[in-house]
């Protein structure tokens, strides 16, 4: 009944394992997106890099053109080579300006065709700068100046300046764009934290209150537990009691009942005694009569039932009396060498063994705590009934093993005897019963007595037999005595 | 000097009478007094008015049974050793009972000699016999 309802509380109450995975994914999506944010910033970096570097390119393309400008203007007014040192190192610095632009601006259609167009202006004014310094060099001094009047060569680089600056903008808008749908991603991203941070709260937060319920819950059912595990400990201390009473009572009966037995028992043997000798007196007093010899005959006889009857009236009551102070009888645990014990019984009884042609074999057994004499009462019963039980027609075989199983110890006495029928098994151990054939002596007192007394040390006799095959006692107690 | 007499309480006439029979066989030939229940001996050694002064200038030894139809024989024990007229008599235990415990508390109680009824007869009557040998030679003082 408590287990149930603890059982129905548990599925009612357990957290669900949905909110800590649902946790769980939230954060594994903060990390992707963490991860996300700075692969982003760095390609946003790498974005104003390229600008700056588009931008760098440009500049020097524009520096370079005035430089191979500046030189030609100064060897056209001095004639002299010297002049022209900038116009040389421009002219072989544009190419690889031009190839460095080209580069960068690889990804960019519009600046590709604006680069195409200021690579042939370029090449276009150096055209007019070259002819303008070989006509000076070859002394046509008015030749060249005429080639610059014509305004061709200043047009290019207003051309050219335009060129550039459209690729500045056209750059700088490019930024812009990017700049502006990153702003708007980071914005985004943001909102996405934001929520996914306030949902992980949330669901922590339940799953932080779910948790302590089933916390609650599991508690109260522990309570209950204990609570239910008191009340049965004192049930069973109840009922314990209750039996031991019991017990107790039946002891007291048993004692009592004897002894009131006993008493009028005494009254019998004792008067047929004091009748036999009154007997004695008659016979001196009647003379030797056939008929008086006849009633001495009848009352000899009366008298010799009358004792037989009486002699095992007193056994039965004496084996009551034994079993009842046994089961009073207060046990001494002590430590036994159970192998050394049980040798010890085989070898008292060494003579009846040799007599019936049997052995008994005792094999490596268990120790155990418990009352010396008790032990010593069952083991020697159980082995005196294996040789009193043997069969005839084969040499006696009794074995006596065991083995430990937990806090308990099985000892078997096993024979080859000549066995009991199923239909006896649970009779042979009830006080004067006696199984098969009544051809042995005995008043079914001892395997009444060995299982009082296996019952007081806390321990259980078995019996497996096939008749005709053998018989196996087998006998649990506990390996120490229970405490008290 | 008054003859010793000897006092036994005993609610078995059977064992009543052998005891008697085994005592006189042993060649006591003291007066025997029988009392069968616990009543009448409370009323014979302590009188009605129950001081005890019914047993004042007896010489008496009190053959007792502890299983008495109305009383056990440990409370008469307990009276008489209790009782200054009583006290010095000697108490012989004569019954059933051979637990320990009943044996011990006897003997406590100031009993002088305490035997288990053998249920072997022989060992009965020879138990007896030599009780009333002890007896022949035995000193009993009188009562106050």
């Amino acid at each position: 009944m408590i287990g149930r309802s603890v059982g129905a509380r548990r599925t009612q109450a357990a957290p669900s394992r949905a909110l800590p995975l649902a946790a769980s994914l939230l954060f594994v999506i903060f990390i992707a997106i963490a991860a996300w944010i700075t692969t982003s910033l760095a390609e946003r970096t790498d974005l104003v890099r390229h600008t700056l570097t588009v931008e760098t390119s440009l500049s020097d393309l524009l520096s370079s053109l005035q430089d191979a400008e500046t030189g030609q203007r100064g060897y056209l007014l001095t004639g002299d080579e010297a002049y022209l040192g900038p116009y040389t190192r421009a002219a072989k610095a544009l190419g690889g300006e031009f190839a460095r632009l080209s580069t960068a601006i690889a990804d960019a259609p519009v600046e590709q065709r604006a680069l195409t167009e200021l690579r042939a202006t370029t090449a276009a004014k150096l055209n007019e700068l070259r002819r303008t310094i070989d006509l000076r060099r070859a002394g046509d001094v008015a030749g060249a100046l005429a080639i610059v009047r014509t305004d061709h060569g200043r047009e290019l680089m207003d051309q050219a300046r335009v060129i550039i600056a459209g690729m500045r903008a056209e750059e700088a808008r490019v930024l812009a764009r990017r700049s502006a749908s990153a702003a708007l991603f980071s914005r985004t991203l943001l909102g996405v934290i934001v929520a996914s941070g306030i949902l992980a709260v949330v669901f922590v937060a339940l799953w932080f209150r779910g948790t302590r319920r089933y916390a609650r819950v599991l508690e109260r059912a522990r309570e209950n537990l204990s609570a239910a595990n008191t009340q049965l400990e004192a049930r069973v201390a109840e009922r314990t009691a209750e039996l031991q009473d019991s017990n107790d009572e039946i002891q007291r009966f048993a004692y009592i009942v004897s002894h009131d037995l006993r008493a009028p028992l005494v009254n019998i043997i004792g008067f047929t005694s004091e009748l036999e000798a009154t007997r004695e007196d008659i016979r001196a007093e009647l003379p030797e009569t056939p008929k008086s010899q006849a009633i001495d005959r009848d009352l000899t006889e009366a008298l010799g039932f009358i004792k037989a009857a009486i002699a095992k009236m007193d056994r039965l009551i004496g084996a009551i009396l034994t079993i009842s102070r046994e089961g009073r009888r207060a046990f001494r645990p002590e430590p036994l060498d159970m192998a050394v014990l049980v040798q010890g019984l085989a070898d008292a009884q060494r003579h009846q063994t040799d007599e019936a042609g049997a052995m008994v074999e005792v094999r490596r057994l268990p120790m155990i705590s418990a009352d010396r004499l008790a032990v010593e009462q069952v083991f020697g019963n159980l082995i005196d009934n294996a040789i009193k039980y043997l069969d005839p027609g084969r040499a006696g075989r009794i074995e006596v093993s065991g083995e430990g199983i937990g806090s308990r110890v099985r000892y078997q006495v096993r024979d080859n005897g000549r066995g009991i029928a199923p239909q006896d098994h649970g009779r042979v151990f009830e006080l004067f019963r006696r199984a098969g054939a009544q051809d042995k002596p005995g008043e079914g007192i001892g395997l009444a007595h060995v299982r009082a007394l296996v019952r007081s040390m806390g321990g259980r006799i078995d019996v497996a037999s096939e008749p005709g095959v053998g018989t196996t006692f087998t006998v649990t107690l506990p390996r120490m005595p229970a405490a008290v | 000097m008054q003859p010793v007499c000897i006092v036994m309480i005993e609610d078995d006439e059977g064992h009543a009478r052998l005891i008697e029979r085994n005592i006189r066989r042993a060649g006591v030939n003291n007066e025997i007094v029988h009392l069968q229940d616990g009543a009448s001996a409370v009323r014979y050694l302590f009188g009605a008015d129950g001081s005890g002064e019914a047993s004042a200038g007896r010489a008496q030894l009190i053959l007792l049974d502890l299983n008495l139809p109305d009383m056990t024989g440990v409370d008469i024990l307990a009276k008489m050793k209790a009782n200054r007229h009583t006290k010095r008599s000697p108490v012989v235990v004569l019954t059933t009972t051979d637990d320990e415990r009943e044996i011990q508390r006897c003997y406590d109680l100031g009993a002088n000699v305490y035997i288990t009824k053998p249920v072997n007869y022989e060992g009965f009557a020879n138990a007896i016999r030599q009780l009333g040998l002890f007896f022949s030679v035995m000193q009993v003082p009188e009562a106050e």
